[in-house]
């Protein structure tokens, strides 16, 4: 029994397992009282969220002068993580939609959580554009909504306007593309249900659901138009955050590349999290092990490692072009990053995102748990620092030297960036404890080959 | 126990009965204000409080003019409309600065002060500080009532209780009959007072002391014994083709900077007689940054440098006059700089009469400022230039007169001699070196009467303090200059309960009865200055109309010169290790006006520091000790020890400190108590005499740092195009020398502005930096004080600042440039397009308008904006302003949290000035509208007006050949130019990098 599909099955899923099985490992997590191992990391991350929204509440209430943006230094950590979790999010887009069209039978087992992840981070981004303006209560403004206050209407032309849409179409399609392809597997939820509470959120979240052929056929052709929608999102969203800098005049963000690098970056800060994610849910639910195996862990450090290298390649092409392009201002900024005072944060970002991931060239890294556990952390590291590099070292040294300033930190602003982890954390915890964390759907078409 | 119990008043039970607790408290009352002693930490809160004290009205004028209460007229006033503002005629005497001022009032309150475009002296020009003032007036913690001190026997315990002036007065009229009284004031050229003063002498028995801490008396001593007439003259620069200044910061604190400035400039003028200004000093000054020439000494070597002067003139004159003198030079020893000085002095000699050499400011009282004066006096003589530059018949009159000193006052009082002392217009207990003698002979007195507005150093050790009515509330008259009377008109009734001072001499005489009959019976000091401006034929009407009236001067010549005086030159003197000169600054000056939070943070012209004095220290000296900015050291003069931070200091001579008078307030306020060290004690008196340069001091650094407030964040240009400068022989060849043209051009078409086109051209040429216009722009448009935290984080609000940047060398900088920057008002704003709620937009007349009801605070414009002069509200400034909201400009909308701010070309007065012409259906001319910055300017470096007038005066500037855009290449196209600036000099300037000829 050498047959190619066997041989398949055995690389995607472990175990043997039988439909029964998959269905049994991926939803007795939904049903299960929880552990006290669980409880104890949702309060943890949970009392991280209180403090999160404590924050920004104050920052709301008091004002963004608690923060520590300044003049010149006009967009600090509230914009760095709004680009580092978007970043993010990148990662549940391309694995459930590029690779599903791309026919990546490996991705089946981790889509689903990819895809929440990429919904949460979009949550826990979309927050900081609202919250970094003086006004937030105004923040609606940004929206172009018939008014009754005169002619106003919002600014096409600003960077930022597109960045309302492009996040409010990628958080929009996402959630949509997720949901479908939740819904024959939260109505094997309603149909394993065994008392009525749950028998009621299930149905009703399950639309219906019958597993007909015709149910089945109309899913497909959904479920492949939403991939075909979602995909240029995935370049689109980040190329369009990129704007807020290309756009602007300033030194350092006023670049070309900066739409491609971006989307590179994203991907491979989304593959980064992805991996730290799932070496944990490994750890945690020791029964999804065979689920995602090894192999898959492998597949992603494969991405990681080359859109590392791309981002790398970005980082160099930048350094070319301000030499070559002759402009004072265009050198000293990069002349800046490189040796100013914020030349720590350009090291940590060249040495995490560059130089680390080339670990994964020795098949013996890619697949040693701890390894990628570390290194992909250190990705995530680095691109918030990339971020970092881009928004305060471009701002802090711009063309008048009169002008110059320094960004230093505030309770505020870590408060901000760790209390975000509380608020995404926290989301994912109930995820996983709620909607199946697997789609048993499609895992089961990889293990049907072996009876 | 109950000892105290003859007590009168008593406030509390637990005075009464003599609680401990109490007793500690009631001594320290007044010298601890109640927040965190350690200097430097602001909190939040305490941002506030200042937001607060600036611009709150005190209480009490919440009283007299109550919010809830609107009772219209059922006549109108004729001069009153509201919501149209009145303007008064009036002046401030700044301690030897002297403005015409015309008060902006609306509603009955003044929200504004500017330069009298009429006035000679200051002809529309204002300093930051006559600004300021305005601010005093509506400072909360001047005295709501005069106040009295109930002392115990050992003058420690101090309790202050309200005092009723009816009460007050026959008790001080009683104790005034007893015995001998004493007048200290500072040397002020009001005549009126000074008769006033005079004639109060003769009624009880007084003798009148000064103690001036801005005193130039001894400039007009030596004039006198050289000449024969104690005077100050007045220096007619613009007619100078050589300017030489030897120690005297005459553009920034030297006699009278703003009047200095305006003629300054008007000497600069780029063409062939441009004049040259070499400076010989030991800190940059002002002045020095404008030098063409600009030689680092010692303090104590400006007597060699103007010997060696001397010597040169003499020896290219071949006079055989002063042989003796030319002796006694040659016994010195040659100095390294010896042939800079006699070129210099050839070059003065060249031009004769429109040459000047002005020597020896305030900061620069060493012991041989004597000598240096006299040698000063000499020069001038053998140049001849009395008549043409200095002006002997229209001197400075505040320094003519002389008084028995301060230290005669001491010395009677110990002596028992003095009974009663009554203090006005100075507070000798802060500003006096000596402070703890002239406090134990104060306890000597009987009872003291002080004239201050609030609890400060000398109110705390007085028995009564009356406050004065503050400048704006108060009549008076000038005499700034001999002939030149100046009326000073009050603007708003009193907000508290105070009292002309010379309205007490009036009172008490009467009380009294005694005194000269016009003093006795006079009704009022309103009543008495009207008649005694009629007495020396001064027309009222004329006075109240103009706001000053010229007397013709008889010509005063210089008679010969008075050689006796020479042998009287000492030597100059020991060098010390360290040589340290107190200086005045722009803001703070003797301290006097540092409550006002304007003035706290308005940066220092040169260092671009504020919120702190500090020692300043020359690279060379610091590299030597290892001293990193804002380290701490232990500054030790004979007995008195102060810790302050260093500021390394670039163009500054080593070997020499530096240190700012006028902070380390006790008792003046929230805003100035603990803000920096107090200089006073470090000065020294030598018989009689102040000696306030060249202190020989220690030095022991500590390892704290404070971070020092600097606006700037970087002080070269790094080869970048932004300060043009060139030298005039240059200019005269090419007049757009040094400018890098870029080749420009635009993908999309032109906005269109088919009215007016606003815009403006900055002559850095004329601008000297002095700051003037920042604190006019922040009177203007109700620009809010932030605190030393908050600039240290970068969130000064000033919408315009002045960049100063230093070239070459930072031990010997080749030269330091000033340039204001506003918003740019961009055609092509970069702002414009990157605001997503559209809240910054371009108007067809040019603007770039904010609109701050819509903004949302996304500061994307702000990062975008490559000048960088937008403001955020990182805070709510405005919560702490209380109603009515004092000093605020009513036509200025009041920025609430969150929202972006920035210059708006005072758009409130271009559209002011337009509806007025639309009524009265005439054309706008040019000239019409002013930005409070312009009008402000005492050099006239900004012009402003329409561009697409042809004929206006800034489009002509605009299209001549040394106006550039800022970051032209960015191709922002601004509304706003400036013109290069010209050195009269030798030195090669370049915009640094690459090429030089520009693009064609």
């Amino acid at each position: 029994m050498n047959s190619p599909h066997k041989e398949k099955q055995s690389s995607l899923i472990l175990g043997n397992k039988t439909l029964k099985q998959i269905t049994e490992d991926i939803s007795v997590l939904t049903e299960k009282i929880p552990g006290v191992r669980y409880l104890l990391t949702l309060a943890g991350a949970k009392t991280l969220f209180i403090f999160y929204l404590i924050v920004m509440g104050t920052i709301v209430v008091v004002g963004m002068g608690l923060m520590a943006v300044n003049h010149p230094v006009g967009w600090g950590v509230d914009i760095i993580n709004l680009v580092f979790w978007i970043g993010i999010g990148h990662a549940g887009t391309l694995i459930s939609a590029i690779l599903f069209l791309f026919r990546q039978k490996w991705r089946t087992s981790i889509a689903r959580t990819a895809e929440a992840m990429t919904v949460f981070a979009v949550m826990t981004a979309a927050l900081f554009p609202l919250l970094h303006t003086g006004r937030p209560w105004l923040a609606y403004w940004l929206l172009p909504y018939p008014n009754q206050r005169g002619s106003l209407w919002v600014n096409f032309r600003s960077p930022l306007l597109w960045d309302v849409f492009a996040i409010s179409t990628y958080a929009t399609v996402s959630i949509v593309f997720w949901y479908v392809g939740m819904v024959p597997d939260l109505a094997t939820l309603r149909d394993r249900a065994t008392n009525k509470v749950r028998k009621f959120i299930y149905g009703i979240l399950s639309l219906g659901w019958r597993g007909t052929a015709r149910h089945w056929s109309h899913y497909e052709m959904t479920y492949m138009i939403l991939a075909a929608i979602s995909t240029p999102l995935v370049l689109s969203v980040h190329s369009v955050i990129s704007f807020d800098f290309a756009v602007a005049s300033l030194p350092g963000w006023h670049t070309t590349i900066f739409p491609p690098y971006f989307v590179a970056g994203a991907i491979f800060s989304g593959f980064g999290m992805v991996v730290t994610l799932m070496c944990l849910v490994r750890v945690f639910v020791p029964q999804f092990k065979d689920y995602i195996t090894i192999n898959h862990m492998e597949a992603m450090n494969k991405i990681i490692m080359v859109t590392g290298m791309l981002v790398g390649y970005a980082y160099l092409s930048e350094l070319f072009i301000a030499w070559y392009s002759g402009s004072p201002y265009e050198q000293f900024a990069f002349k800046n990053r490189i040796t100013g005072p914020y030349a720590w944060s350009y090291w940590i970002m060249m040495s995490c995102n560059v130089i680390i991931p080339q670990l994964f060239w020795f098949k013996k890294f890619r697949r040693s748990i701890p390894v990628m556990f570390v290194v992909s952390i250190l990705v995530n590291v680095g691109m918030w620092f990339e971020r970092y590099v881009i928004v305060v070292t471009s701002l802090h040294r711009d063309f008048l030297p009169a002008n110059w300033g320094s960004f230093n930190m505030t309770f505020y602003d870590f408060g901000a960036l760790i209390g975000s982890f509380g608020m995404f954390l926290t989301l994912f915890l109930l995820y996983m404890r709620t909607l199946p964390a697997i789609s048993i759907a499609e895992v089961k078409p990889t293990a049907v080959h072996k009876e | 126990m109950r000892e105290d119990k003859e007590m009168k008043y008593w406030m509390s039970l637990e005075q009464w009965k003599n609680d401990k607790t109490f007793q500690k408290l009631a001594g320290s009352e007044f010298v601890s204000p109640p927040f965190e002693p350690e200097s430097g930490a602001w909190d939040r809160r305490e941002f506030l409080k200042l937001m607060g004290a600036s611009l709150a009205l005190s209480s009490l004028g919440c009283l007299r003019r109550p919010a809830e209460t609107i009772i219209p007229h059922i006549e109108r006033p004729e001069d009153q409309v509201p919501g149209v503002s009145n303007y008064y005629a009036s002046s401030y005497y700044d301690g030897g600065e002297a403005f015409g001022l015309i008060v902006q009032t609306r509603e009955g309150r003044p929200i504004k002060a500017d330069g009298h475009p009429q006035h000679p002296i200051n002809r529309g020009g204002m300093s930051a500080r006559a600004h300021s003032h305005l601010l005093a007036l509506y400072d909360p913690e001047r005295l709501k009532t005069p106040r009295r001190n109930l002392f115990n026997k050992e003058k420690t315990n101090k309790e202050s209780i309200r005092a009723f002036l009816d009460e007050a007065d026959p008790a001080i009229v009683n104790k005034l009959k007893e015995g001998k009284t004493a007048l200290l004031t500072d040397y002020f050229p009001s005549p009126a007072s000074w008769e006033a003063m005079s004639d109060f002498s003769k009624a009880y028995d007084c003798s009148h002391f000064v103690w001036d801490p801005l005193d130039l008396t001894a400039h007009a001593q030596v004039y006198k014994e050289c000449f024969g007439q104690a005077l100050v003259p007045q220096y007619h620069l613009d007619k100078a083709r050589v300017i030489v200044s030897v120690h005297c910061d005459f553009l920034g604190s030297f006699l009278s900077p703003t009047e200095h400035l305006r003629k300054f400039s008007l000497s600069r003028k780029p063409q062939k007689d441009m004049s040259r200004l070499i400076v010989f000093e030991s800190l940059l000054s002002l002045t020095g940054t404008n030098a063409d020439e600009r030689h680092m000494i010692r303090p104590s070597e400006g007597v060699n440098v103007l010997w060696i002067m001397v010597d040169e003139i003499l020896s290219l004159k071949n006079s055989s006059a002063y042989s003796k003198l030319r002796a006694e030079f040659n016994k010195l020893k040659p100095l390294k700089y010896e042939e800079q000085v006699r070129k210099t002095a050839r070059e003065l000699f060249k031009h004769g009469k429109n040459a000047v050499v002005l020597a020896g400011d305030l900061s620069h009282q060493t012991k041989d400022h004597h000598s240096l004066l006299v040698l000063m006096n000499l020069l001038n003589h053998l140049l001849q230039n009395s008549g043409t530059i200095v002006d002997e018949a229209n001197h400075y009159t505040a320094w003519s007169r002389s008084r028995p000193s301060i230290e005669n006052l001491i010395q009677e009082l110990n002596q028992k001699k003095i009974k009663n002392v009554i203090i006005h217009r100075t507070n000798p207990l802060y500003s006096y070196p000596n402070a703890d003698q002239l406090s134990s002979a104060l306890k000597q007195a009987e009872m003291v009467i002080y004239t201050g507005d609030r609890m400060d150093e000398t109110a705390q050790a007085s028995d009564y303090i009356i406050p004065d009515h503050h400048e704006l509330e108060k009549w008076g008259e000038w005499e700034f200059q001999k002939g030149l009377h100046t009326i000073q008109q009050p603007t708003v009734r009193p907000l508290i309960t105070s009292r002309d001072f010379e309205e007490n001499l009036i009172v008490w005489a009467r009380l009294g009865e005694r005194g000269p009959r016009r003093l006795r019976e006079a009704s009022s000091w309103y009543h008495y200055l009207r008649a005694s401006t009629a007495e020396r034929g001064l027309s009222w009407k004329t006075l109240l109309k103009e706001g000053f009236s010229k007397k013709e001067t008889s010509p005063l010549r210089q008679n010969s010169f008075n050689q006796n005086v020479l042998q009287t030159i000492s030597k100059k003197e020991k060098e010390k290790n360290w040589e340290l000169v107190l200086y005045t600054t722009a803001g703070l000056k003797d301290g006097r006006l540092a409550n006002v939070s304007w003035l706290q943070e308005f940066p220092d012209p040169v260092t671009k520091i504020c919120w702190e004095n500090y020692l300043c220290i020359s690279p060379s000296d610091a590299r030597r000790l290892s001293l990193k900015e804002g380290q701490v050291v232990e500054l030790t003069v004979l007995n008195v020890t102060q810790k302050v931070p260093v500021h390394i200091q670039p163009g500054q001579a080593p070997h020499t400190l530096g240190l700012a008078l006028g902070y380390g307030r006790k008792g003046a306020g929230e805003i100035a108590d603990r803000v920096g060290v107090n200089a006073y004690p470090f000065m020294s008196i030598l018989k009689n005499k102040r000696v306030s340069a060249a202190l020989s001091v220690q030095l022991k650094s500590t390892d704290k740092v404070i971070p020092l407030a600097v606006v700037q964040g970087h002080h070269s240009m790094e080869g970048r195009q932004i300060v043009v400068e060139t030298t005039l022989k240059d200019y005269l060849h090419d007049k757009s020398s040094g400018i890098h043209k870029h080749k420009i051009f635009s993908l999309w078409s032109k906005h269109d502005y088919p009215r007016e086109k606003w815009g403006m051209v900055i002559d850095l040429n004329s601008c000297t930096g002095c700051g003037a216009c920042i604190v006019a722009c922040q009177s203007e448009n109700n620009v809010p004080v932030v605190g030393k935290k908050y600039v240290l984080e970068g969130r000064e609000m000033h919408w315009l600042r002045v960049d100063r940047y230093y070239t070459g060398d930072p031990k010997k900088p080749k030269s330091v440039v000033h340039q204001p920057v506003v918003c740019m008002h961009c055609d092509n704003a970069p702002c414009e397009t990157v605001c997503p709620v559209a809240a910054t937009v371009q108007s067809d007349e040019g603007t770039n308008d904010m609109i701050y009801n819509r903004c949302v605070g996304t500061r994307y414009c702000s990062n975008n904006c490559p000048y960088k002069v937008r403001r955020f509200n990182w805070f709510d400034y405005s919560k702490n302003i209380k109603t009515p909201a004092g000093a605020l400009n009513p036509d200025v909308t009041v920025r609430s949290r969150g929202v972006m701010e920035k210059c708006t070309f005072c758009i409130h007065r271009i559209k002011s000035k337009q509806a007025q012409a639309r009524l009265k259906g005439e054309k706008l001319k040019d000239g019409d509208i002013q930005t409070a910055c312009q009008q402000s300017c005492p050099s006239k470096a900004i012009v402003f007006g329409d561009l697409n007038n042809e004929q206006s005066k800034v489009r002509k500037a605009f299209e001549e050949e040394n106006a550039y855009s800022l970051l032209e290449e960015l191709n922002t196209k601004p509304a706003v130019k400036y013109k290069t600036k010209i050195r009269n000099n030798e030195n090669k300037y370049g915009h640094g990098k690459g090429h030089n000829k520009g693009h064609s």
